[in-house]
């Protein structure tokens, strides 16, 4: 029994890195395999980054955070480090938000969102510009960087909910 | 001014140096290992270029086990729509065998001509094209991504897979190899931004590049002449020109969309593609 608690404890605890990881293995672009719906593709990776840091940086280690953009690049087929290095990107200005506010709340935690997004799209499409030979549709980016700003809320509020039920914070 | 600057330069600090409680590494340092493998990657050194097809080889393989729940589901959906559609086709598809059919007498009779005549002219039979070193394999992970439309499938080096090889489903050009591992490659669809082919387009002698708008079959043509105007079902083949592909492989055709403007799409559908052919006979050498 007590080794089905610490199983059960040790995957609750690792969640939000499992749900990273299989996110990037799996390169799942939020809703882009139904056809219909296929503009409303987000960012699933940097809503957990940015989310995990930001609220419970002790579920999410940096560490998992670089392995699962290392991933994504590999299954993406980009030079590899481009992605860790936008999600640190992230994961910093997370962690600086997390320092200089004193009240947490959804509304605000969702415009810091803003910056830290442009800021870590911006290291992203700079080194894919400068460091590969690759081109992309601008406009299909700024979609996707769009609609990851937009879904945050939703997430932001399953993941809340996660979390009081299972630790009742 | 100073104190807001300090708190600044301090909370920045923080959030680069500090190791939270389960933290093993931090951000300052990872960081820069992110960049140090960006240029490591970049520079190729053969080290890192042997170390990275066996890190893709790896990863590729647990990708296609991680997506298999999500193919599932993708593939039920496919299912549930086919059987809506397949009444409709099986009559269009009764339509076009009668069509076929009559095509088909005429079709024997030119061949039977144009035989006659070939031995009247003694020219002899058609040489076929060289069809060597064709590797049949399956596509294993089909993931799209906005920066790349590409493939990847079951064969890599070991099945003398190279990069550049042409890539076919069901007899037309999909796209081509640009990555190989030993167990596994990365084929990159015609339908991709970064792919580029010289083409030539049905009755005419016009020569374009038929490049990719990282849609699902959607192309276009660039370096079309100024006063040319592409006319709706015509086929385009590949030019065979910078020796990269042979001439005259079917790879698109024009149509007309609901605006009746010309557009053009792929023959083959690269994202319904399961088994191919992976080949070199078609290449000019």
């Amino acid at each position: 029994m007590s080794i089905l608690n610490t199983s059960k404890e040790i995957f609750f605890n690792n969640i939000a890195a499992i749900i990273l990881y299989i996110v990037s293995f799996s390169t799942f672009q939020g809703l882009k395999e139904i056809p219909d719906l296929v503009i409303f593709s987000f960012n699933l990776q940097m809503i957990i980054v940015y989310y995990y840091v930001l609220k419970f940086p002790d579920h999410l280690g940096l560490g998992h955070i670089f392995l699962a953009g290392l991933v994504n690049d590999v299954v993406i087929g980009i030079p590899l480090g481009i992605s860790s290095l936008s999600y640190l990107v992230l994961s910093f200005l997370s962690s600086y938000i997390r320092e200089v506010t004193l009240r947490s709340k959804m509304t605000s935690e969702w415009i810091t969102f803003i910056p830290a997004l442009f800021f870590s799209n911006f290291i992203y499409y700079l080194i894919i510009n400068n460091f590969s030979h690759l081109s992309f549709y601008y406009v299909d980016l700024l979609r996707n960087t769009f609609f990851t700003f937009l879904f945050f809320p939703i997430f932001y509020f399953i993941f809340n909910t996660f979390h009081t039920k299972i630790y009742k914070i | 001014m100073a104190d807001s600057r300090d708190d600044f330069i301090i909370a920045v600090r923080y959030a680069l140096l500090k190791k939270g409680a389960k933290q093993k590494f931090s951000l300052f340092f990872l960081i820069i290992l992110s960049v140090l493998i960006i240029t490591l990657d970049r520079i190729s050194v053969p080290f890192i270029t042997s170390s990275r097809a066996i890190i893709n080889d790896i990863v590729y393989h647990v990708a296609v086990v991680v997506s298999t729940p999500g193919k599932f589901v993708k593939y039920i959906g496919q299912v549930k729509t086919n059987h809506f559609y397949i009444v409709e086709e099986n009559e269009n598809l009764k339509k076009e065998i009668k069509l076929l059919k009559l095509n088909r007498y005429d079709n024997l009779f030119l061949k039977t001509e144009n035989e006659s005549l070939k031995q009247a002219l003694k020219l002899g039979g058609a040489k076929n094209r060289d069809q060597k070193s064709s590797v049949r394999a399956r596509v294993i992970l089909d993931q799209e991504s906005p920066y790349l439309k590409s493939l990847l499938i079951n064969k890599g080096t070991k099945n003398n897979i190279i990069k550049g090889m042409a890539v076919f489903s069901k007899s037309y050009l999909i796209g081509t190899i640009v990555e190989t591992n030993y167990f596994t490659s990365r084929v990159l669809l015609i339908t991709d931004l970064n792919s580029k082919i010289p083409v030539v387009i049905q009755d005419s002698d016009v020569n374009a590049i038929l490049v990719g708008m990282g849609k699902k079959t959607e192309l276009d043509l660039e370096y079309l002449p100024n006063e040319f105007a592409l006319e709706p079902n015509k086929i385009i083949y590949t030019s065979g020109k910078a020796g990269f592909l042979a001439a005259g492989l079917p790879v698109a055709e024009s149509y007309l969309n609901k605006k009746n403007t010309v557009h053009i799409k792929s023959l083959a559908d690269p994202r319904q593609a399961s088994i191919i052919h992976v080949t070199e006979g078609q290449f000019n050498k």
